[in-house]
């Protein structure tokens, strides 16, 4: 099956006063139609930054693309002017984001909103009665109690949850078939996150939606999510299938974060913590950016390593992969041999 | 060492109206104790943290820690609570002082309280830092050349410092991301072994986090506290039904979808027109109607020392 979304070879950099902060470091992903990829990571990995510059939100100067291609549906992205971006963000692709309280004008009732953003989504071709009735079909559709109360309330009138199931219907009005939700319920207290999240995997069934999850939590993600990919200092650093995220990881950052989340029904005697810091970006290792946190390090790892398929739909950028035979590696099976 | 006996803090608001923010919570900590207290955004649970050390005035109820009447405590007695019992909050790059080395923060407490002074001050702030894992090439740096979980580090530190009997911690992990988190985890659980007289009450919305580090723990909603008991018993066999919704809500992280999901409708009510009878009736999937909405259910103790808020705590559900 062809992909829907291509990303090949990204790079991105910021050039800030202190010098050239390599944020996005070529980076490949691909994603089919009706596919719910995670995106995981830690604060500053470049995974909010990764989906953003691909639909040319992140502003240049002082982002800069260096290399690589973005393609949607077979179509390039990056080079388009920002008139033709216009028509794909909205239409084909849509956002939503954590706080859905920013995304919402305080002035302006909520009905009216959706009504706005969907006749600009049909490049005003459809008149407010006909936005009005997809609106109303929309807000049926993420089951938000009581539609026309809503309809016509401020959006300070409704709960985060509430806000976020508005949002969710405002993006998913042009049936685009690309969602990407960064972070879409990090604000929430955790039963209403059971319910968007829940309402995030329908939606995914139903609508035939394909999907990018924004996330720092793996539990969050294996809630809605087929696929995960895991990303740590501008790359990505290993992507496979949720279950052998969880059963078999491989790259030992992965590995890392799992064992740092604490289990609420499994009670641990110890958790694993990651020691150091993030590399310095204005000045990233030449190898494997993880190296100088790495328990496993050996030198091999100063050098540059590709994310590699391992198994099928399973890759990892580690020396540490199967396969990837090392003459470090092959020194220590012939020693546990002997 | 801690105890909170029917403790209500109402806050007036602008409209006329009372948010009864907390509304008849009653807890006791014994020395030793590690409690986690639980719930959802608006259920009183940082409130009852402040009211325990006075960092907001109660409307009615009774707090000690010790021997201290914390509600009529004045004077020198309100300066001993101070060094006695001692807080971290959630977010560390708003609670140390952007203008003050690490050092001086630690060291603040000791000179107000102690009579340490010169040397001996200096190391007892440089012991403190280093029992955290901030070595001395720290101490003369200012909050913004540290990370957050190197700020939050020394926010324990200096909480530490007084030797105080009682801890507050208030959602010390929220802010931080997930491997720091697991570093301030460990840091606390090995505080845990090394102070084995130190009580600790930590509040937090992180169910996982908790069972991690408590041995007991009390699940608030709505201004009150609707199970409370041991980690373990809670975690495993919950007798509330909000505390079953809560838990069976937690994302965990493994492949399998869970099946055993129970999804709360709707949104927790306003604190400023709390529902009548039991608070949780409006959401509960369990609650009968001519019972739970008109009755508050009582106080049940069940025989493993839980006690429950629930008209059908100890009966199967109705039908």
């Amino acid at each position: 099956m062809d992909s829907l979304l291509d990303i090949r070879n990204l790079s991105l950099v910021f050039d800030t006063f202190d010098g050239t902060y390599h944020a996005i470091d070529d980076v490949s992903l691909s994603l089919k139609p009706g596919e719910a990829l995670g995106l995981v990571g830690e604060t500053g990995c470049g995974k909010s930054v990764l989906t953003r510059a691909a639909f040319g939100l992140v502003p240049s100067p002082p982002a800069r693309i260096t290399q690589g291609s973005v393609k949607l549906d077979g179509m390039e992205l990056l080079g388009l002017t920002d008139r033709a971006l216009r028509q794909v963000r909205g239409r084909q692709v849509a956002m939503i984001f954590q706080d859905p309280m920013t995304y919402l004008n305080p002035v302006f009732k909520v009905g009216t909103q959706l009504v706005d953003a969907i006749r600009a989504q049909h490049g005003g071709a459809i008149d407010r009665k006909a936005a009005r009735e997809i609106a109303l079909d929309m807000l049926e559709k993420v089951h938000l109690p009581n539609p026309l109360r809503q309809f016509n309330s401020y959006p300070h009138e409704l709960s985060g949850g509430m806000r976020q199931r508005i949002l969710i219907a405002m993006a998913l009005a042009a049936r685009p078939k690309l969602l990407i939700a960064d972070e879409p319920t990090t604000a929430l207290d955790v039963t209403i996150q059971a319910q968007i999240l829940d309402l995030m995997a329908e939606l995914v069934d139903d609508m035939n939606l394909s999907m990018i999850m924004i996330s720092h939590d793996l539990g969050v993600v294996a809630q809605v999510c087929s696929r995960v990919a895991v990303m740590y200092a501008g790359k990505i650093v290993e992507d496979a299938p949720i279950r052998e995220i969880f059963e078999t990881p491989v790259h030992p950052y992965t590995k890392g974060l799992l064992g740092a989340l604490p289990h609420p029904f499994r009670p641990a005697d110890d958790l694993e913590s990651i020691p150091g810091n993030l590399p310095d970006l204005l000045d990233p290792p030449p190898g494997c950016r993880f190296a100088g946190r790495c328990t496993f390090r050996r030198p091999e790892c100063d050098a540059p390593i590709p994310l590699a398929e391992i198994a099928p739909r399973h890759s990892v950028a580690c020396v540490l992969r199967p396969g990837a035979v090392t003459p470090a590696v092959a020194a220590t099976k012939d020693l546990n041999h002997a | 060492m801690l105890e909170i006996d029917n403790l209500k803090v109402h806050f007036p608001v602008a409209s006329g109206q009372t948010v009864r923010a907390v509304d008849g919570v009653t807890l006791t900590l014994s020395a030793g104790e590690t409690m986690g207290l639980v719930g959802e955004s608006g259920s009183g649970k940082s409130t009852v943290g402040k009211a325990a050390l006075r960092l907001v005035p109660s409307t009615s109820g009774a707090i000690r820690i010790g021997d201290l009447d914390v509600t009529k405590a004045r004077g020198p007695q309100m300066r001993k609570l101070r060094s006695r019992a001692q807080m971290v909050f959630q977010d560390p790059h708003s609670s140390l002082n952007p203008r003050m080395t690490i050092r001086r923060a630690v060291a603040e407490g000791l000179i107000l309280n102690t009579s340490l002074r010169g040397r001996a001050l200096n190391e007892k702030v440089a012991g403190m830092l280093e029992s955290m894992g901030l070595p001395a090439q720290f101490h003369d740096r200012f909050p913004h050349e540290l990370s957050g979980g190197q700020k939050q580090r020394v926010c324990i530190a200096r909480a530490l410092a007084l030797d105080p009997d009682l801890l507050v911690l208030d959602e010390p992990t929220s802010a931080l991301d997930v491997s720091v988190q697991a570093q301030i985890l460990r840091v606390l659980r090995r505080l845990h072994e090394a102070r084995p007289e130190m009580t600790q009450l930590f509040i937090s919305h992180n169910l996982a986090v908790v069972r991690f580090l408590c041995q007991t723990v009390a699940v608030m909603y709505l201004g009150r506290i609707v199970e409370m008991g041991s980690v373990s018993r809670v975690f495993d066999a919950p007798a509330h039904p909000y505390t079953r919704a809560l838990l069976s809500a937690v994302p965990v992280p493994e492949a399998k979808r869970r099946p055993d999901r129970i999804r709360l409708q709707g949104d927790i009510p306003s604190p400023t027109a709390l529902p009548k009878g039991c608070a949780f009736h409006t959401r509960c999937p369990i609650a009968k109607k001519g019972v739970c909405n008109v009755e508050e259910p009582p106080e049940i103790g069940l025989e493993d020392g839980r006690v429950v808020r629930c008209h059908f705590a100890l009966g199967p559900a109705p039908e």
